[in-house]
Protein backbone atom coordinates (compact mmCIF):
# COMPACT_ATOMS: atom_id res chain seq x y z
CA UNK A 1 0.00 0.00 0.00
CA UNK A 2 2.86 2.35 0.91
CA UNK A 3 4.52 1.66 -2.44
CA UNK A 4 1.29 2.38 -4.27
CA UNK A 5 0.90 5.72 -2.48
CA UNK A 6 4.49 6.70 -3.33
CA UNK A 7 3.89 5.77 -6.97
CA UNK A 8 0.67 7.75 -7.11
CA UNK A 9 2.27 10.83 -5.50
CA UNK A 10 5.12 10.63 -8.02
CA UNK A 11 2.74 10.65 -10.99
CA UNK A 12 0.71 13.51 -9.47
CA UNK A 13 3.87 15.54 -8.84
CA UNK A 14 4.92 15.21 -12.47
CA UNK A 15 1.42 16.23 -13.53
CA UNK A 16 1.58 19.52 -11.61
CA UNK A 17 5.03 20.59 -12.86
CA UNK A 18 3.66 23.01 -15.52
CA UNK A 19 2.14 25.08 -12.69
CA UNK A 20 5.68 26.13 -11.71
CA UNK A 21 6.42 27.72 -15.07
CA UNK A 22 8.06 31.17 -15.24
CA UNK A 23 5.97 34.37 -14.91
CA UNK A 24 4.55 35.93 -18.05
CA UNK A 25 2.24 38.94 -18.52
CA UNK A 26 -1.29 37.59 -18.37
CA UNK A 27 -4.55 38.83 -19.84
CA UNK A 28 -7.90 37.95 -18.36
CA UNK A 29 -10.75 36.40 -20.33
CA UNK A 30 -12.86 39.57 -20.06
CA UNK A 31 -9.98 41.85 -21.07
CA UNK A 32 -9.37 39.72 -24.12
CA UNK A 33 -13.07 39.61 -25.00
CA UNK A 34 -13.15 43.40 -25.03
CA UNK A 35 -10.12 43.61 -27.29
CA UNK A 36 -11.13 40.98 -29.85
CA UNK A 37 -11.71 42.57 -33.23
CA UNK A 38 -9.72 45.72 -32.45
CA UNK A 39 -6.65 46.59 -34.46
CA UNK A 40 -3.19 45.86 -33.15
CA UNK A 41 -4.04 42.61 -31.42
CA UNK A 42 -3.50 39.10 -32.73
CA UNK A 43 -4.46 35.93 -30.95
CA UNK A 44 -2.16 32.98 -31.47
CA UNK A 45 -3.09 29.42 -30.58
CA UNK A 46 0.29 27.89 -29.77
CA UNK A 47 -1.01 24.41 -29.05
CA UNK A 48 0.11 21.67 -31.38
CA UNK A 49 -0.45 17.97 -31.86
CA UNK A 50 -3.00 16.42 -29.55
CA UNK A 51 -2.99 19.45 -27.25
CA UNK A 52 -4.78 21.25 -30.05
CA UNK A 53 -6.72 18.42 -31.67
CA UNK A 54 -8.21 17.08 -28.41
CA UNK A 55 -9.46 20.46 -27.28
CA UNK A 56 -13.02 21.57 -27.87
CA UNK A 57 -12.26 25.20 -27.16
CA UNK A 58 -10.68 27.22 -29.90
CA UNK A 59 -10.96 31.03 -29.99
CA UNK A 60 -12.61 32.21 -33.18
CA UNK A 61 -10.13 33.98 -35.42
CA UNK A 62 -7.08 32.67 -33.55
CA UNK A 63 -4.11 31.82 -35.71
CA UNK A 64 -2.24 28.57 -35.10
CA UNK A 65 1.44 29.15 -34.40
CA UNK A 66 3.76 26.42 -33.28
CA UNK A 67 6.48 27.22 -30.77
CA UNK A 68 8.92 25.28 -32.95
CA UNK A 69 8.34 27.66 -35.87
CA UNK A 70 8.77 30.84 -33.82
CA UNK A 71 11.44 32.18 -36.19
CA UNK A 72 9.07 31.88 -39.13
CA UNK A 73 5.89 33.43 -37.77
CA UNK A 74 7.43 36.04 -35.48
CA UNK A 75 8.55 37.99 -38.57
CA UNK A 76 4.91 38.43 -39.63
CA UNK A 77 4.15 40.75 -36.69
CA UNK A 78 5.45 44.24 -35.99
CA UNK A 79 6.97 45.16 -32.60
CA UNK A 80 4.10 47.46 -31.62
CA UNK A 81 1.51 44.75 -32.14
CA UNK A 82 0.03 42.94 -29.11
CA UNK A 83 0.28 39.18 -29.38
CA UNK A 84 -1.92 37.08 -27.13
CA UNK A 85 -0.69 33.51 -26.93
CA UNK A 86 -2.82 30.78 -25.45
CA UNK A 87 -1.93 27.19 -24.84
CA UNK A 88 -4.77 25.67 -22.82
CA UNK B 1 -11.14 -18.78 -17.87
CA UNK B 2 -14.86 -18.52 -18.50
CA UNK B 3 -15.82 -15.96 -21.09
CA UNK B 4 -19.13 -14.25 -20.37
CA UNK B 5 -20.52 -11.96 -23.04
CA UNK B 6 -19.68 -8.75 -21.14
CA UNK B 7 -16.20 -9.98 -20.31
CA UNK B 8 -15.46 -10.83 -23.95
CA UNK B 9 -17.01 -7.55 -25.09
CA UNK B 10 -14.82 -5.67 -22.62
CA UNK B 11 -11.68 -7.28 -23.97
CA UNK B 12 -12.46 -7.47 -27.68
CA UNK B 13 -14.15 -4.16 -28.44
CA UNK B 14 -12.07 -1.78 -26.33
CA UNK B 15 -10.26 -0.19 -29.27
CA UNK B 16 -13.42 -0.20 -31.39
CA UNK B 17 -15.20 2.12 -28.95
CA UNK B 18 -12.15 4.18 -27.97
CA UNK B 19 -12.00 7.90 -28.83
CA UNK B 20 -9.45 7.06 -31.55
CA UNK B 21 -11.93 4.87 -33.43
CA UNK B 22 -14.72 7.40 -32.85
CA UNK B 23 -12.59 10.06 -34.58
CA UNK B 24 -11.97 7.69 -37.51
CA UNK B 25 -15.70 6.92 -37.64
CA UNK B 26 -16.71 10.60 -37.63
CA UNK B 27 -14.15 11.71 -40.20
CA UNK B 28 -14.89 8.84 -42.58
CA UNK B 29 -18.66 9.23 -42.14
CA UNK B 30 -18.28 12.88 -43.14
CA UNK B 31 -16.07 12.05 -46.07
CA UNK B 32 -17.76 8.92 -47.41
CA UNK B 33 -21.33 9.14 -46.12
CA UNK B 34 -23.17 5.81 -46.25
CA UNK B 35 -20.20 4.14 -47.91
CA UNK B 36 -18.50 4.24 -44.51
CA UNK B 37 -21.19 1.85 -43.19
CA UNK B 38 -20.52 -0.56 -46.06
CA UNK B 39 -16.78 -0.44 -45.40
CA UNK B 40 -17.06 -1.10 -41.67
CA UNK B 41 -19.25 -4.15 -42.41
CA UNK B 42 -16.66 -5.39 -44.94
CA UNK B 43 -13.88 -4.99 -42.37
CA UNK B 44 -16.01 -6.86 -39.82
CA UNK B 45 -16.48 -9.74 -42.28
CA UNK B 46 -12.76 -9.81 -42.95
CA UNK B 47 -12.00 -10.14 -39.23
CA UNK B 48 -14.69 -12.80 -38.79
CA UNK B 49 -13.09 -14.89 -41.56
CA UNK B 50 -9.61 -14.37 -40.08
CA UNK B 51 -11.01 -15.34 -36.68
CA UNK B 52 -12.48 -18.51 -38.20
CA UNK B 53 -9.07 -19.37 -39.58
CA UNK B 54 -7.34 -18.74 -36.25
CA UNK B 55 -9.83 -20.97 -34.43
CA UNK B 56 -9.62 -23.88 -36.86
CA UNK B 57 -10.17 -27.13 -34.92
CA UNK B 58 -6.87 -28.55 -36.20
CA UNK B 59 -4.82 -25.75 -34.66
CA UNK B 60 -3.49 -26.23 -31.11
CA UNK B 61 -6.02 -25.43 -28.42
CA UNK B 62 -3.98 -23.90 -25.62
CA UNK B 63 -3.74 -20.36 -24.19
CA UNK B 64 -0.31 -19.88 -25.80
CA UNK B 65 -1.41 -21.17 -29.20
CA UNK B 66 -0.63 -17.87 -30.96
CA UNK B 67 3.02 -18.09 -29.92
CA UNK B 68 3.18 -21.80 -30.80
CA UNK B 69 1.80 -21.17 -34.28
CA UNK B 70 4.17 -18.26 -34.86
CA UNK B 71 7.15 -20.22 -33.55
CA UNK B 72 6.40 -23.18 -35.77
CA UNK B 73 6.34 -20.91 -38.84
CA UNK B 74 9.08 -18.40 -38.05
CA UNK B 75 11.31 -19.81 -35.33
CA UNK B 76 11.88 -18.72 -31.76
CA UNK B 77 13.59 -15.34 -32.10
CA UNK B 78 11.36 -13.87 -34.86
CA UNK B 79 8.23 -15.11 -33.07
CA UNK B 80 9.36 -13.46 -29.83
CA UNK B 81 10.34 -10.24 -31.59
CA UNK B 82 7.02 -10.09 -33.41
CA UNK B 83 5.04 -10.71 -30.23
CA UNK B 84 6.95 -7.94 -28.43
CA UNK B 85 6.68 -5.40 -31.19
CA UNK B 86 2.98 -5.99 -31.77
CA UNK B 87 1.83 -4.77 -28.39
CA UNK B 88 4.47 -2.87 -26.40
CA UNK B 89 4.94 0.22 -28.61
CA UNK B 90 1.20 0.40 -29.22
CA UNK B 91 0.38 0.20 -25.50
CA UNK B 92 2.79 3.01 -24.62
CA UNK B 93 1.83 5.29 -27.51
CA UNK B 94 -1.90 4.70 -27.21
CA UNK B 95 -1.75 5.41 -23.48
CA UNK B 96 0.08 8.70 -24.16
CA UNK B 97 -2.45 9.76 -26.79
CA UNK B 98 -5.62 8.61 -25.07
CA UNK B 99 -4.80 9.93 -21.60
CA UNK B 100 -4.00 13.37 -23.00
CA UNK B 101 -7.33 13.34 -24.84
CA UNK B 102 -9.06 12.28 -21.62
CA UNK B 103 -7.24 15.03 -19.70
CA UNK B 104 -8.60 17.68 -22.06
CA UNK B 105 -12.07 16.15 -21.98
CA UNK B 106 -12.15 16.13 -18.18
CA UNK B 107 -10.84 19.69 -17.97
CA UNK B 108 -13.19 21.11 -20.59
CA UNK B 109 -16.33 19.13 -19.80
CA UNK B 110 -16.25 18.54 -16.04
CA UNK B 111 -13.76 20.63 -14.03
CA UNK B 112 -12.19 23.75 -15.56
CA UNK B 113 -9.85 24.25 -12.61
CA UNK B 114 -8.36 20.76 -12.74
CA UNK B 115 -5.22 20.66 -14.92
CA UNK B 116 -5.63 18.39 -17.95
CA UNK B 117 -2.05 17.18 -17.63
CA UNK B 118 -2.67 16.31 -13.95
CA UNK B 119 -5.75 14.27 -14.86
CA UNK B 120 -3.83 12.43 -17.60
CA UNK B 121 -1.16 11.45 -15.05
CA UNK B 122 -3.79 10.50 -12.49
CA UNK B 123 -5.39 8.11 -14.98
CA UNK B 124 -1.99 6.68 -15.87
CA UNK B 125 -1.20 6.10 -12.19
CA UNK B 126 -4.58 4.45 -11.53
CA UNK B 127 -4.31 2.08 -14.50
CA UNK B 128 -0.69 1.21 -13.67
CA UNK B 129 -1.74 0.34 -10.13
CA UNK B 130 -4.72 -1.62 -11.45
CA UNK B 131 -2.34 -3.73 -13.54
CA UNK B 132 -0.12 -4.38 -10.54
CA UNK B 133 -3.06 -5.65 -8.46
CA UNK B 134 -4.22 -9.27 -8.97
CA UNK B 135 -5.47 -9.92 -12.50
CA UNK B 136 -9.17 -10.23 -11.65
CA UNK B 137 -9.31 -6.54 -10.70
CA UNK B 138 -8.19 -5.39 -14.14
CA UNK B 139 -10.70 -7.76 -15.77
CA UNK B 140 -13.55 -6.46 -13.60
CA UNK B 141 -12.53 -2.86 -14.22
CA UNK B 142 -12.36 -3.59 -17.96
CA UNK B 143 -15.95 -4.84 -17.97
CA UNK B 144 -17.06 -1.76 -16.02
CA UNK B 145 -15.24 0.65 -18.36
CA UNK B 146 -16.85 -1.00 -21.37
CA UNK B 147 -20.34 -1.01 -19.85
CA UNK B 148 -20.00 2.75 -19.33
CA UNK B 149 -18.58 3.33 -22.81
CA UNK B 150 -20.97 1.05 -24.69
CA UNK B 151 -23.98 2.08 -22.60
CA UNK B 152 -23.27 5.79 -23.07
CA UNK B 153 -22.81 5.45 -26.82
CA UNK B 154 -25.92 3.29 -27.18
CA UNK B 155 -28.02 5.77 -25.20
CA UNK B 156 -26.79 8.76 -27.21
CA UNK B 157 -27.28 6.93 -30.52
CA UNK B 158 -30.82 5.75 -29.72
CA UNK B 159 -31.76 9.17 -28.34
CA UNK B 160 -30.45 10.76 -31.53
CA UNK B 161 -32.17 8.34 -33.90
CA UNK B 162 -35.48 8.45 -32.01
CA UNK B 163 -35.55 12.23 -31.76
CA UNK B 164 -34.42 13.18 -35.22
CA UNK B 165 -36.56 15.02 -37.71
CA UNK B 166 -34.19 14.19 -40.53
CA UNK B 167 -35.25 11.53 -42.98
CA UNK B 168 -33.27 8.43 -43.91
CA UNK B 169 -32.62 10.08 -47.28
CA UNK B 170 -30.44 12.65 -45.48
CA UNK B 171 -27.93 9.91 -44.80
CA UNK B 172 -27.37 9.22 -48.47
CA UNK B 173 -25.25 12.20 -49.37
CA UNK B 174 -22.73 11.89 -52.13
CA UNK B 175 -19.21 11.08 -50.85
CA UNK B 176 -17.10 14.24 -50.83
CA UNK B 177 -14.12 12.27 -52.04
CA UNK B 178 -13.11 8.66 -52.19
CA UNK B 179 -9.78 6.97 -52.40
CA UNK B 180 -9.21 3.19 -52.53
CA UNK B 181 -7.18 3.49 -49.32
CA UNK B 182 -10.21 4.75 -47.32
CA UNK B 183 -11.76 1.34 -46.39
CA UNK B 184 -8.40 0.30 -44.91
CA UNK B 185 -8.63 3.12 -42.37
CA UNK B 186 -11.25 1.04 -40.56
CA UNK B 187 -8.86 -1.93 -40.18
CA UNK B 188 -7.30 -0.82 -36.86
CA UNK B 189 -10.69 -0.65 -35.10
CA UNK B 190 -10.48 -4.34 -34.20
CA UNK B 191 -7.05 -4.00 -32.60
CA UNK B 192 -6.71 -6.38 -29.65
CA UNK B 193 -9.43 -8.81 -30.76
CA UNK B 194 -6.96 -11.66 -30.08
CA UNK B 195 -7.60 -11.07 -26.36
CA UNK B 196 -10.83 -13.05 -26.81
CA UNK B 197 -9.81 -16.68 -27.06
CA UNK B 198 -13.09 -18.25 -28.03
CA UNK B 199 -14.17 -18.23 -31.66
CA UNK B 200 -17.89 -17.82 -30.94
CA UNK B 201 -17.38 -15.09 -28.32
CA UNK B 202 -15.02 -13.16 -30.58
CA UNK B 203 -17.49 -13.19 -33.48
CA UNK B 204 -20.46 -12.23 -31.31
CA UNK B 205 -18.69 -9.33 -29.61
CA UNK B 206 -17.34 -8.05 -32.91
CA UNK B 207 -20.85 -8.05 -34.39
CA UNK B 208 -22.30 -6.39 -31.27
CA UNK B 209 -19.53 -3.79 -31.08
CA UNK B 210 -19.85 -3.00 -34.79
CA UNK B 211 -23.62 -2.55 -34.40
CA UNK B 212 -22.98 0.05 -31.67
CA UNK B 213 -20.34 1.68 -33.86
CA UNK B 214 -22.72 1.82 -36.85
CA UNK B 215 -25.54 3.27 -34.71
CA UNK B 216 -23.19 6.01 -33.56
CA UNK B 217 -22.09 6.75 -37.14
CA UNK B 218 -25.75 7.03 -38.20
CA UNK B 219 -26.53 9.32 -35.23
CA UNK B 220 -23.54 11.55 -36.10
CA UNK B 221 -24.56 11.74 -39.76
CA UNK B 222 -28.12 12.71 -38.84
CA UNK B 223 -27.06 15.67 -36.69
CA UNK B 224 -23.78 17.02 -38.05
CA UNK B 225 -23.04 18.22 -41.57
CA UNK B 226 -20.66 16.01 -43.57
CA UNK B 227 -18.12 18.83 -43.96
CA UNK B 228 -18.04 19.40 -40.19
CA UNK B 229 -17.73 15.67 -39.44
CA UNK B 230 -14.94 15.21 -41.95
CA UNK B 231 -12.87 18.15 -40.72
CA UNK B 232 -13.44 17.96 -36.94
CA UNK B 233 -10.67 16.66 -34.70
CA UNK B 234 -13.29 15.64 -32.11
CA UNK B 235 -16.35 14.69 -34.20
CA UNK B 236 -17.76 12.64 -31.31
CA UNK B 237 -18.07 15.73 -29.10
CA UNK B 238 -19.53 17.85 -31.89
CA UNK B 239 -22.18 15.18 -32.52
CA UNK B 240 -22.96 14.65 -28.81
CA UNK B 241 -23.48 18.40 -28.30
CA UNK B 242 -25.81 18.62 -31.30
CA UNK B 243 -27.79 15.59 -30.15
CA UNK B 244 -28.38 16.43 -26.49
CA UNK B 245 -26.77 19.77 -25.73
CA UNK B 246 -24.83 20.06 -22.45
CA UNK B 247 -26.00 16.69 -21.02
CA UNK B 248 -24.86 15.09 -24.30
CA UNK B 249 -21.42 16.66 -23.89
CA UNK B 250 -21.17 15.35 -20.34
CA UNK B 251 -22.27 11.88 -21.36
CA UNK B 252 -19.76 11.88 -24.19
CA UNK B 253 -17.10 13.09 -21.73
CA UNK B 254 -17.79 10.00 -19.65
CA UNK B 255 -17.69 7.80 -22.77
CA UNK B 256 -14.33 9.29 -23.81
CA UNK B 257 -12.72 8.86 -20.40
CA UNK B 258 -14.02 5.33 -19.78
CA UNK B 259 -13.32 4.39 -23.41
CA UNK B 260 -9.71 5.58 -23.05
CA UNK B 261 -9.28 3.61 -19.82
CA UNK B 262 -10.80 0.52 -21.45
CA UNK B 263 -8.54 0.76 -24.51
CA UNK B 264 -5.35 1.27 -22.48
CA UNK B 265 -6.26 -1.41 -19.92
CA UNK B 266 -7.01 -3.87 -22.74
CA UNK B 267 -3.67 -3.12 -24.40
CA UNK B 268 -1.86 -3.55 -21.08
CA UNK B 269 -3.59 -6.92 -20.67
CA UNK B 270 -2.60 -7.81 -24.23
CA UNK B 271 1.04 -7.00 -23.46
CA UNK B 272 0.89 -9.11 -20.32
CA UNK B 273 -0.64 -11.98 -22.28
CA UNK B 274 2.11 -11.79 -24.90
CA UNK B 275 4.79 -11.81 -22.22
CA UNK B 276 3.13 -14.77 -20.49
CA UNK B 277 3.07 -16.83 -23.69
CA UNK B 278 6.57 -16.14 -24.92
CA UNK B 279 8.63 -19.22 -24.22
CA UNK B 280 11.14 -19.46 -22.60
CA UNK B 281 9.70 -16.65 -20.47
CA UNK B 282 11.22 -13.22 -20.98
CA UNK B 283 10.40 -12.27 -17.40
CA UNK B 284 9.99 -14.46 -14.31
CA UNK B 285 6.31 -14.91 -13.33
CA UNK B 286 6.69 -12.97 -10.07
CA UNK B 287 8.31 -9.89 -11.56
CA UNK B 288 6.05 -9.90 -14.63
CA UNK B 289 3.17 -8.53 -12.57
CA UNK B 290 5.29 -5.65 -11.25
CA UNK B 291 7.77 -4.94 -13.95
CA UNK B 292 5.62 -4.87 -17.05
CA UNK B 293 3.01 -2.31 -15.82
CA UNK B 294 5.80 -0.22 -14.26
CA UNK B 295 7.76 -0.30 -17.51
CA UNK B 296 4.80 0.67 -19.71
CA UNK B 297 3.56 3.22 -17.13
CA UNK B 298 6.98 4.86 -16.78
CA UNK B 299 7.56 5.00 -20.54
CA UNK B 300 4.13 6.59 -21.02
CA UNK B 301 4.82 9.05 -18.17
CA UNK B 302 8.15 10.04 -19.70
CA UNK B 303 6.60 10.53 -23.14
CA UNK B 304 3.82 12.68 -21.68
CA UNK B 305 6.23 14.72 -19.54
CA UNK B 306 8.55 15.35 -22.49
CA UNK B 307 5.65 16.75 -24.50
CA UNK B 308 5.11 14.07 -27.11
CA UNK B 309 1.37 14.73 -26.91
CA UNK B 310 1.98 18.23 -28.23
CA UNK B 311 4.00 16.90 -31.14
CA UNK B 312 2.53 15.95 -34.50
CA UNK B 313 4.91 12.95 -34.48
CA UNK B 314 2.64 11.17 -31.98
CA UNK B 315 0.00 10.56 -34.65
CA UNK B 316 2.54 8.95 -36.99
CA UNK B 317 3.98 6.88 -34.16
CA UNK B 318 0.53 5.69 -33.10
CA UNK B 319 -0.32 4.87 -36.72
CA UNK B 320 2.89 2.80 -36.91
CA UNK B 321 1.97 1.04 -33.64
CA UNK B 322 -1.42 0.06 -35.04
CA UNK B 323 0.20 -1.17 -38.26
CA UNK B 324 2.58 -3.30 -36.18
CA UNK B 325 -0.34 -4.99 -34.40
CA UNK B 326 -2.12 -5.57 -37.72
CA UNK B 327 1.09 -7.01 -39.18
CA UNK B 328 1.29 -9.38 -36.23
CA UNK B 329 -2.32 -10.41 -36.85
CA UNK B 330 -1.62 -10.95 -40.55
CA UNK B 331 1.52 -13.00 -39.91
CA UNK B 332 -0.41 -15.01 -37.32
CA UNK B 333 -3.08 -15.84 -39.95
CA UNK B 334 -0.40 -16.81 -42.48
CA UNK B 335 1.36 -18.96 -39.85
CA UNK B 336 -1.96 -20.67 -39.07
CA UNK B 337 -2.38 -21.44 -42.76
CA UNK B 338 1.14 -22.85 -42.90
CA UNK B 339 0.45 -24.97 -39.76
CA UNK B 340 -2.75 -26.36 -41.29
CA UNK B 341 -1.02 -27.16 -44.55
CA UNK B 342 1.89 -28.84 -42.77
CA UNK B 343 -0.15 -30.86 -40.30
CA UNK B 344 -3.31 -31.75 -42.18
CA UNK B 345 -2.98 -30.42 -45.69
CA UNK B 346 -6.27 -28.54 -45.26
CA UNK B 347 -5.12 -25.07 -46.31
CA UNK B 348 -7.26 -24.22 -49.31
CA UNK B 349 -7.67 -21.20 -51.51
CA UNK B 350 -10.72 -19.75 -49.64
CA UNK B 351 -8.73 -19.76 -46.38
CA UNK B 352 -5.99 -17.76 -48.09
CA UNK B 353 -8.34 -14.96 -49.11
CA UNK B 354 -8.79 -13.16 -45.74
CA UNK B 355 -5.01 -12.81 -45.17
CA UNK B 356 -4.70 -11.68 -48.78
CA UNK B 357 -7.26 -8.89 -48.30
CA UNK B 358 -5.64 -8.00 -44.99
CA UNK B 359 -2.28 -7.67 -46.77
CA UNK B 360 -3.85 -5.31 -49.31
CA UNK B 361 -5.40 -3.22 -46.54
CA UNK B 362 -2.18 -3.10 -44.58
CA UNK B 363 -0.17 -1.98 -47.60
CA UNK B 364 -2.66 0.77 -48.34
CA UNK B 365 -2.52 1.86 -44.67
CA UNK B 366 1.27 2.15 -44.96
CA UNK B 367 1.55 3.69 -48.41
CA UNK B 368 -1.66 5.72 -48.24
CA UNK B 369 -0.40 7.59 -45.19
CA UNK B 370 0.91 11.11 -45.82
CA UNK B 371 3.85 10.29 -43.53
CA UNK B 372 4.72 6.98 -45.19
CA UNK B 373 8.50 7.39 -44.98
CA UNK B 374 8.37 8.07 -41.24
CA UNK B 375 5.92 5.19 -40.75
CA UNK B 376 8.21 2.75 -42.56
CA UNK B 377 11.20 4.00 -40.56
CA UNK B 378 9.34 3.64 -37.24
CA UNK B 379 8.28 0.09 -38.14
CA UNK B 380 11.81 -0.79 -39.19
CA UNK B 381 13.34 0.58 -35.95
CA UNK B 382 10.74 -1.07 -33.75
CA UNK B 383 11.23 -4.46 -35.38
CA UNK B 384 15.03 -4.13 -35.24
CA UNK B 385 14.94 -3.22 -31.54
CA UNK B 386 12.57 -6.09 -30.71
CA UNK B 387 14.71 -8.54 -32.71
CA UNK B 388 17.79 -7.38 -30.80
CA UNK B 389 16.07 -7.83 -27.42
CA UNK B 390 14.81 -11.28 -28.44
CA UNK B 391 18.23 -12.35 -29.74
CA UNK B 392 20.04 -11.15 -26.59
CA UNK B 393 17.47 -12.83 -24.40
CA UNK B 394 17.80 -16.15 -26.18
CA UNK B 395 21.58 -15.90 -26.08
CA UNK B 396 21.52 -15.38 -22.27
CA UNK B 397 18.86 -18.02 -21.86
CA UNK B 398 20.81 -20.54 -23.93
CA UNK B 399 23.83 -20.03 -21.65
CA UNK B 400 21.66 -20.59 -18.59
CA UNK B 401 20.12 -23.72 -20.09
CA UNK B 402 23.57 -25.06 -20.97
CA UNK B 403 24.90 -24.28 -17.45
CA UNK B 404 21.95 -25.96 -15.75
CA UNK B 405 22.35 -29.01 -18.00
CA UNK B 406 26.05 -29.23 -17.15
CA UNK B 407 25.24 -28.94 -13.42
CA UNK B 408 22.72 -31.76 -13.71
CA UNK B 409 25.24 -34.01 -15.49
Amino acid sequence: MKRLLVLMSFFLFIGTLPAFAADAPLISKDELKAKIGTTGISILDVRSGRDWSSSEFKIKGAIRASGKDYDKWSKDYSRDQTLVLYCA
Amino acid sequence: MKYSFLFSFGLGCAWLLSPESLVTAGNLAGKLGCLSLVFIVLVLLLFIFCNRLLHHPQLPDSPDKEFLILRSALGNIPATALSLVSCLPLTILAATALFVTSGYTFNEVFLYWFPNFGFAFLLLACLTILQILPEQYSYRAQTLFMILTGGGLLFLSLYAIAGTEASAADLFHKPASFSPADPALFLPVFTGITLVHEKYSANVVMVFGTTLFILWIIASMLYVSPERLASSTIPYMTAARKIMGEPGRQLMGLVVISGSCAAVNALMLLSRQMFTHISPALLPVKSRRWLLPLFTGSCTGILMATGLAGDEALETLLHSGLILWLSYYLILCCSALSWLKKNSGTAMLPSCLPPLFLTGGLLSLIFGSPARTETILHIFFAISAAALVAAVWFFINKKQITTSKETTV
